[in-house]
């Protein structure tokens, strides 16, 4: 085997590199800027040296014998001529100097102080609190120290040039001073009182001598500070000019040097790790060749990496550097040269620093550097490692199959073909395996790789199939096709909750769609009009236990958001069991059993009575057939009657949206939380199959006929319509004589705005409640918006009799021309037709005006819908991002990955949402919990005894487990 | 100034001045003084009370899903 041996890290530091230890792992030294020669060897101690690594198959690493591929790779080592800083550390480096003496190189904070930080600093590490605002702190304190406290220097400001350059700002005597101060003792020309200064008077208010104060003033003698100090307080002046005293990398180093150990550790860096004379490099570490490997062109050309260029320029100046440093060049040139070896250090390191111009390619790309490397979505951290593409797994368009059970969905055979399951071969499963190999890659459950035990994979192909199922044995490994009942990840962006990823079983099916149960589509939020969805296979035995127990859809019934269902029926399925139990008809024989046939009943009860001698069987009985026997509920439905169950009857009641739908429904909540969610499992797909029958057992479609009403209800919409646009001329008549009352709070003119939209509101509830009138208790858009399949009420208003005011931002519409929405209308006319109310109906039709009215309301639905979405998922991201890392601990505590305690007990209660009766009334259903544990306990010995033992109903069972039995008992067959 | 303290919506601030009561909470809890959540010392909800950095405070609120939520902070600088 040519794996090694997993590790198990200890941990992880982070700190500065010693150039001694830079050179300790470096494998050769670099001092050619050249890398191959002219027979395309590489070229020694030059940048490709073969000991940095192998990147062409065949060679030989020189470092470690091993060929390309099994070869990390070495890194190796430039001596920089001069030190350069780098510019990683440009901050941490200002904040040193800044704090500590330039002559002993003492943090200037007195050993109290400095005890003070290291106490703080303690203190910060133990609440987990960033340390880096103690050294902030230490930093901003020592600043302020103007001498040291220990060899008592003045201190200078340190001014930092970005990135890399650091001056010394001092206060020196100005070179024109003789002539600033023979200025301040001339009379001044406004003032006549004053005669000026001689230069006796001078030397009697410093008392410096007379003689020297002329040699001063010839600029003969430059005085001292004590005398220059005198001089300026006598005249009242300047003499001083800052003096910028550049700071080269060495002086740094040295300076750097003097810092003692303890009071590097006072401002939280371990000096043992990182000696802040690290920050200025001696030594350029130069990375393996196959972190920057050349590739050869089609022409036979080598183009070199990025890192390798700037390589190249590092070496060249160096070379340059030292040459003309021992030639003895003036000191200018060698500045100049150090600077340049300054930049092309910090541009390898980082080449987007602002104010530096980035190193560029020949073609003027600019270069993509260390940093540019790791940096940004595509860097190695977010574009590498964290986001990597992953494998088994599929993507394409999903579209309904409601013979499906919820917990399954339909793979495409040529999926199935693609993704595959590792079978490890056991004497109980060789006959299976060999017959999956003998079926080769392209029929269906065939198998595509065999892994000899000696670790080679063999591609199983047309050819070799029949042979290579002969050699299968035990201790080899077969990845074999998915078949029905495996277990895969199935998954629709964007993964909101937790429902977004749910476990399927596979059932494989022709064609080229993934399929679904219908009522699996809320909690993805799927719908059918070219959604796509992702399928991920898993590949180990631990990962499909665990998506079995707890990923598989029918443990995710109850959404933990809620507490209630989240999976149920919706739609169609809900008009189906409106029109099975509603007006509770009556079906014969072979109806009730056409009925039930999707179902597992296929026996019916006793037949609820007899209509000319045949028997007949209504609704409610049948549909009671699919609930639990000792089921009782009672409740009120969207329909408005109430539902009662009794002992698995439904007695009376129709149901509809808050009996069986998605989102709540009560029946199939009780079922999931009393009895257990496979109860529940086949109780949705059932009623979900019988509402399908029965919704085609009556028929059930909607035309434009169905929202007509006849022409006396439309004169009696058209007239209150008329009498609200009466009303409304009344209203503007009595503003317009300046007798409208304003409403308390509000202007006369909000006041007229809201009265019209009252009226206005009123006149289309009354349209809408004329058409509802005219419309029958079996109209399909009633039955639909009664029972909360789908649509409502306002809907069929808005369709029938009129649609009503069109609003933007919550006012009638005022926008568009001066004074006036439209150029149809007179200027300030605040009629209802002026200012968007639209008073057809959608079937009548609207007019031109009323249509664009219509779509100024509608596109500001549009706006609201995008940037809502847009900023609810950001908000939602940054809530994930913050939440990830909480767990709830075994004792009860949430606690984040430093185990500091977000909540002591998980949502103050210790309960899970999903766990908790979710009545209205009470939280918890006290009596009815009672009533069962009584129940229990006055029953037979046996039931007593099942009571108290585990009740719960295994939940690891494949809906397969059957068939799959039983097909192993006859090998793998083939359909054909 | 407002006394926070007498808002109805401000829960009850207790310094525990017992050290043994402390004990018992960073037992029961199986935790080191800096992993319970912090609170300033200048928190106006500590104002009445004389808490120094390193007490540790017990907060006693109304809760929705429990009928009283006890929780202990940390007081911190
Ligand atoms: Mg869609
Ligand atoms: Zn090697
Ligand atoms: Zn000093």
């Amino acid at each position: 085997m040519s794996m090694q041996t997993p590790k198990e890290l200890g941990g992880l530091q982070f700190g500065l590199m010693d150039p001694e230890t830079y050179r300790d792992m470096s494998a050769t030294k670099v001092i050619t800027a050249d890398t191959y020669d002219d027979d395309g060897y590489p070229i020694d101690m030059g940048l490709m040296d073969p000991r940095l690594g192998v990147i062409d198959p065949g060679l030989e690493c020189r470092t470690c014998g091993q060929h390309s591929g099994s070869c990390n790779g070495h890194f190796g080592h430039i001596e920089l001529a001069a030190p350069v800083i780098h510019v990683g550390f440009t901050k941490l480096i200002r904040r040193l100097l800044r704090a500590t003496c330039r002559e002993c190189g003492r943090l200037a904070l007195t050993e109290e102080e400095q005890a003070e930080f290291r106490d703080r600093l303690v203190r910060t590490r133990e609440l987990g609190e960033d340390p880096n605002d103690v050294l902030k702190a230490a930093v901003r304190q020592a600043r302020k120290a103007s001498r040291c406290p220990y060899c008592g220097a003045p201190q200078h400001d340190i001014k930092h040039e970005k990135p890399t350059t650091y001056y010394e700002v001092q206060d020196v005597l100005s070179g024109d001073y003789s002539e600033r101060i023979a200025s301040a003792m001339q009379p001044d020309p406004d003032d006549e009182d004053d005669q000026g200064t001689s230069p006796q008077e001078l030397a009697e208010e410093t008392g410096i001598d007379l003689a020297r104060v002329n040699e001063i003033l010839a600029g003969e003698f430059r005085p001292r500070k004590d005398d220059r100090r005198a001089i300026e307080k006598a005249l009242g002046i300047d003499l001083t000019e800052e003096d910028m005293n550049k700071l080269m990398p060495s002086d740094i180093r040295d300076w750097f040097e003097d810092i003692p150990d303890s009071d590097i550790e006072t401002l939280g860096i371990d000096p043992e790790r990182s000696r802040p004379e690290w920050m200025i490099l001696t030594v350029l570490p130069v990375p393996p060749v196959t972190a920057r490997p050349s590739i050869t062109l089609d022409n036979g050309q080598r183009s070199e990496d990025d890192l390798t260029h700037k390589l190249v320029d590092i070496i060249r100046i160096n070379q340059r550097f030292m040459e003309n440093r021992e030639a003895g060049a003036p000191q200018l040139i060698i500045e100049d040269l150090w600077e340049l070896l300054q930049y092309h250090v910090t541009t390898f390191i980082d080449n987007e620093i602002s104010g530096t111009p980035p190193a560029r390619h020949r073609s003027g790309r600019p270069l993509k550097t260390l940093s540019q490397r790791l940096k940004g979505k595509e860097g190695r951290f977010r574009g590498s490692l964290s986001g990597k593409r992953v494998n088994f797994s599929a993507r394409t368009v999903i579209s309904p199959d409601p013979t499906l059970s919820l917990n399954e969905v339909g793979v495409p055979d040529r999926v199935a073909k693609e993704m595959t399951q590792t079978m490890n071969v056991t004497e109980r499963n060789i006959e299976e395996a060999r017959q999956y190999v003998r079926n080769g890659p392209e029929s269906h459950p065939g198998a595509n790789y065999v892994k000899r035990p000696d670790g080679r994979r063999l591609k199983v192909t047309e050819k070799n199939c029949e042979e290579l199922a002969e050699k299968v044995e035990v201790g080899w490994e077969v990845n074999r096709h998915l078949v029905d009942g495996d277990i895969v990840i199935f998954n629709r962006q964007p993964s909101l909750h937790r429902m977004s990823i749910m476990a399927h079983e596979v059932v494989v099916m022709p064609y080229k769609t993934f399929r679904l149960n219908t009522t699996v589509c809320p909690p993805y939020n799927a719908d059918f009009d070219g959604d796509e969805m992702n399928m991920h296979a898993l590949q180990n035995e631990e990962a499909r236990a665990e998506a079995r127990v707890l990923m598989r859809v029918q443990e995710q019934i109850l959404s933990p958001r809620f507490g209630e269902n989240i999976i149920g029926a919706i739609q169609d399925h809900i008009s189906g069991t409106y029109l099975l139990t509603h007006e509770n008809p009556r079906f014969s024989e072979t109806q009730a059993l056409d009925l039930l046939r999707a179902t597992s009943v296929d026996e019916l009860p006793e037949p609820d009575g007899r209509d000319d001698g045949e028997p007949y069987w209504t609704g409610r009985t049948i549909f009671s057939l699919l609930l639990p026997d000792d089921l009782s509920l009672e409740f009120p439905s969207s329909t408005g009657d109430t539902v009662v169950i009794e002992d698995g009857q439904l007695i009376e009641g129709t149901i509809d949206e808050d009996a069986v739908g998605a989102f709540g429904g009560e029946i199939v909540d009780t079922i999931t939380k009393v009895y257990s969610e496979t109860r529940a499992r086949i109780f949705i797909n059932e009623i979900a199959s019988l509402a399908m029958r029965a919704i085609m057992h009556f028929g059930f479609s909607l035309g434009i006929d169905d929202e007509s009403i006849p022409d006396e209800a439309g004169e009696m919409v058209d007239e209150a319509i008329e009498n609200a646009y009466e009303r409304i001329e009344e209203l503007i008549e009595t503003y317009e004589a300046g007798e409208l009352e304003s409403l308390p709070g509000r202007t006369v003119d909000e006041t007229l705005e809201m009265k019209i939209m009252q009226t206005l509101g009123k006149a289309r509830d009354s349209a809408g409640e004329i058409a509802e009138d005219h419309f029958g208790d079996d109209n399909p858009a009633v039955i639909m918006a009664r029972s909360g399949a789908r649509g409502s009420m306002l809907n069929l208003t808005q369709m029938a009799g009129c649609v009503g005011q069109q609003a933007v931002r919550g006012e009638r519409i005022n926008r568009g021309y001066e004074d006036r929405t439209l150029s149809h209308y007179r200027k300030n006319d605040l009629s209802a037709e002026a200012h968007g109310f639209v008073e057809n109906s959608y079937r009548g039709g609207l007019t031109p005006r009323e249509f664009f009215f219509h779509a100024m309301g509608g596109r500001e639905g549009l706006v609201d819908t995008a940037v809502r979405t847009s900023k609810s998922g950001y908000l939602q991201r940054r809530l994930i991002n913050a939440l990830s890392e909480l767990e709830t601990q075994y004792d009860g505590t949430v606690r984040d990955t430093s185990g500091t305690i977000v909540q002591f007990e998980f949502g103050e209660d210790g309960t899970s949402p999903v766990r908790v009766s979710s009545g209205d009334a009470n939280d918890i259903d006290v009596d009815s919990i009672a009533d069962r544990i009584l129940e229990a306990e006055f029953g037979d010995e046996a039931e007593k005894q099942r009571f108290l033992g585990e009740r719960e109903e295994p939940t690891n069972l494949s809906e397969h487990a059957e068939p799959r039995r039983v097909a192993r008992g006859q090998g793998v067959q083939s359909d054909d | 100034m407002v006394d926070v303290n007498q808002h109805n919506l401000v829960p009850e601030h207790t310094v525990l001045d017992d050290p043994e009561r402390v004990e018992e909470v960073l037992e029961e809890y199986n935790v080191n003084k800096t992993n319970l959540p912090k609170i300033k010392k200048n928190d106006p909800a500590l104002r009445e009370t004389d808490a120094e950095p390193g007490d540790v405070v017990e907060i006693v609120r109304n809760s929705r899903t429990a009928e009283r939520a006890v929780v202990y902070r940390l007081v911190v600088e």
